[in-house]
């Protein structure tokens, strides 16, 4: 019984060297240096074994060894962070008092940013360019926008009280001029930008008739919103503000009265040339005033002119069948309108209504 | 033997009530049989169409299927409820037949013929106007018009139209009371006299060619004057009739020159026909991208396919749309042409070819044609 548990013992403290072996075995000096490389770059710190003390020394003739071992003699005095030491009350404004590119120890919040490798965080504020590549407005904290609108506050005029509203601004002063002033800090207090000069105005304020408004328009061209209704017209081709200013006007006056004036090739335009579609003027009112009169056994010798000026409201359901073609050619060709003007036939021909699969 | 017979006729049993209707005449179906399929008879059939106007997929498929069935189906319901509803000492109406290509205008078009048969109409059927303005085969003959200072005849298609008018309209005709109002002169010796019948006008075109399209405008003339007298009511139907609206044909004359549709004295004569200045009638027109060339096919809304002139010759018109099928009609059709064994296979085919087909009708037949 001894005997056999003696024997295993022996096994036992085999079995335990082996493992000892396995745990210490080194495969070699490339392969360490190999993995010394890899963790270089990362923040982690490899952990580096001493010397293991059973290997035979080596001879050293170039002193290879001694310089890798060198050792970095550090500071021991070293400060701590600026941000570290900033107390939670201080005036942020007092230590980002303008637009500056971002310096990690001037600002105490944890920020990273940057490429984030599988598994690790993103690289911190220190040392890190994208941080300091990209805009930041920690000068615009809303205290700090507060404060200085306080100050400028005792430079400026209280607000008109009668134009409380919208519409009275809208009304008092129809026309709008936009442009922006620039203030900073440079050897020079001009800005190119600050020349660029917008003038906004409604059409509707304008006092134009149909045909002016129209040719208006085309002078303006992209510069009218339909939505809005506003005509827009920017100016930056002077060097001065003021002279953008006054070209703006001058475009405005010139657009105004030129489209009031009426050349003599006006009187040209043909029904082809319009722009939108004139029920009046085309020949489905005369279809439609023809086959009216022909359904009632009238005459139906009428004229162009006393075609044109036929009021399509005496047809029964006459106007519904007008907008519904307009609608057809203005609004161009779809399921949608064809139904409404389907509708609009069937009621003008007194055709029952058109049937609908259950 | 006797069990293939009995099996032929149980299928059909048990499955005819499924989608067909026994109601052959037009007038008399209504809603409940839309979707359903109805026999016209092979008389009837070889007389309106004979001479063309029903599409030649669906001319080789009636002689698979040995019959000429056509489906009752919305749009042309909703016309025969409008006629019957119309009052005709008014400007006769137009309708405007339009949809996708494949979506079944030309059949439709052809069931309504059926009914204005049944009901005793003058046909006036212009089968596609595309074979005379777009069609150009090697014996394709043009004149210039005696008559018409400037203007091109297209004889042999005159001469088959009137061939096909006058089979179309043999049983009035033989009746020989439509009278044509005042003398016509062809030429010193050939003459066709005040109060002849009309048949003798169309016989005369059949026979002196060179007249056909003179005797195409003569005989509207007189079909006008006859509808305004009541004596006859008309049914006006033209396939196609946006070919006369596109701005050229493919026909050129000796010197090379192109020919556009005004110049052509057919479409003077039908543009006539088309104006709604005359009463007891009906026109049916139909718009059809295939009438004209590729870089006009972009839609087949009626106005886009007839320009403003076209637009504005016929308005107001009725516009009906011919669309694809609805779930129901689908369903009838699969179940008819597995009648018929055009359609064989599981039951889930159906809903693959509902799907690839995306229930165009003539797309839905040549999918089923290999299975």
């Amino acid at each position: 019984m001894y005997l056999i548990f003696c024997h295993k013992s022996v096994i036992l403290n085999k079995l335990i060297k082996m493992s000892l072996f396995i745990r210490n075995y080194k495969p070699g000096v490339a392969y360490n240096a190999q993995i010394l490389w890899r963790f270089n770059s990362t923040t982690a710190e490899t952990v580096k074994q001493g010397e293991d003390e059973e290997e035979f020394r080596v001879l050293d003739i170039l002193h290879k060894k001694g310089k890798l071992q060198k050792r970095v003699n550090r500071r021991a005095d070293i400060q701590p962070d600026r941000s570290e030491k900033m107390p939670t009350d201080q005036n942020w404004g007092n230590v980002w008092p303008g637009p500056r590119s971002f310096h990690p120890s001037s600002v105490p919040l944890p920020i990273r940013q940057g490429y984030v490798p599988k598994g690790q965080a993103p690289p911190g504020k220190k040392a890190n360019a994208e941080l300091m590549k990209i805009p930041n407005f920690l000068h615009l904290t809303p205290p700090v926008v507060k404060s200085q609108c306080e100050a400028l506050k005792k430079f400026c005029t209280s607000w008109p009280k009668l134009l409380n509203s919208e519409e009275a601004i809208e009304k008092n002063y129809p026309m709008e001029i936009i442009s922006s002033d620039y203030c900073h800090a440079s050897p020079t207090i001009r800005n190119p930008l600050a020349r660029i000069v917008t003038l906004r105005v409604k059409l509707s304020n304008l006092k134009l008739d149909s045909r002016a408004r129209d040719k208006f328009l085309r002078l303006v061209g992209d510069k009218y919103d339909e939505k809005t209704d506003l005509v827009t017209l920017t100016a930056d081709r002077c060097p001065v503000r003021k002279q953008n200013m006054d070209y703006v006007n001058y475009l405005l006056t010139a657009c105004y009265h030129e489209s009031w004036t009426v050349e003599d090739w006006e009187t040209d335009k043909c029904l082809e040339d319009m722009e939108y579609y004139d029920f009046d003027l085309n020949p489905s009112k005369k279809n439609l005033v023809n086959w009216y009169l022909m359904s009632n056994n009238e005459d139906n010798n009428l004229n162009d002119e006393q075609v044109k000026n036929f009021d399509v409201s005496k047809i029964p359901n006459g106007v519904e069948y007008k907008s519904a073609v307009s609608e057809l050619f203005n609004e161009g060709e779809s399921d949608l309108a064809l139904n409404k003007y389907d509708t609009s036939v069937r009621k003008l021909l007194g055709l029952p209504e058109k049937k609908i699969a259950n | 033997m006797l069990s293939r017979n009995l099996r032929f006729l149980s299928r059909r049993y048990s499955q005819g009530v499924t989608f067909r209707t026994t109601e052959t005449s037009p007038s008399q179906q209504n809603e409940n049989q839309i979707g359903l399929f109805y026999t016209v008879n092979n008389d009837v059939c070889k007389q309106l169409f004979g001479h063309g106007g029903l599409p030649k997929s669906y001319m080789k498929q009636t002689k698979t299927f040995t019959e000429t069935s056509l489906m009752v189906r919305l749009p042309a319901l909703d016309i025969i409820n409008c006629i019957k509803a119309t009052d005709f000492d008014k400007p006769v109406i137009r309708y405007m037949l339009y949809g996708e290509i494949g979506a079944g205008k030309s059949l439709t078009l052809a069931h309504l013929l059926h009914y204005a048969y049944e009901d005793g109409y003058l046909i006036v059927h212009v089968p596609w106007v595309s074979e005379w303005l777009r069609r150009v085969p090697r014996h394709k003959e043009m004149s210039n018009s005696p008559t018409h200072e400037g203007l091109v005849d297209l004889p042999l298609d005159g001469a088959a139209w009137l061939l096909h008018f006058k089979m179309q309209n043999q049983v009035l005709l033989k009746k020989g009371n439509l009278k044509i109002s005042k003398e016509y002169v062809w030429s010193k010796r050939e003459q066709t006299p005040e109060g002849a019948p009309l048949a003798e006008l169309i016989e005369h075109g059949i026979t002196r060619v060179k007249y056909a399209c003179d005797v195409i405008d003569a005989l509207i003339s007189e079909i006008k004057i006859l509808s305004n007298s009541k004596q006859c009511k008309t049914f006006v139907a033209i396939d196609g009739f946006n070919t006369f609206f596109y701005p050229l044909t493919r026909l050129s004359t000796p010197t090379k020159k192109k020919v556009t549709p005004e110049e052509v004295t057919l479409t003077k004569s039908f543009m006539e026909l088309t104006k709604n200045d005359w009463v007891n009638g009906v026109i049916i027109l139909t718009a059809d991208q295939l009438g004209v060339s590729q870089d006009h096919q972009e839609s087949h809304l009626p106005k886009y396919l007839l320009y403003k002139k076209g637009f504005e010759h016929i308005d107001p018109f009725v516009p009906v749309e011919v669309g694809r099928y609805s779930e129901r009609e689908f369903m009838s059709c699969a179940s008819y042409y597995r009648d018929r064994l055009w359609l064989r296979g599981p039951r889930e085919t159906e809903g693959e070819l509902k799907l690839a087909s995306a229930c165009n009708p003539y797309k839905f037949m040549e999918l089923c044609a290999p299975l």
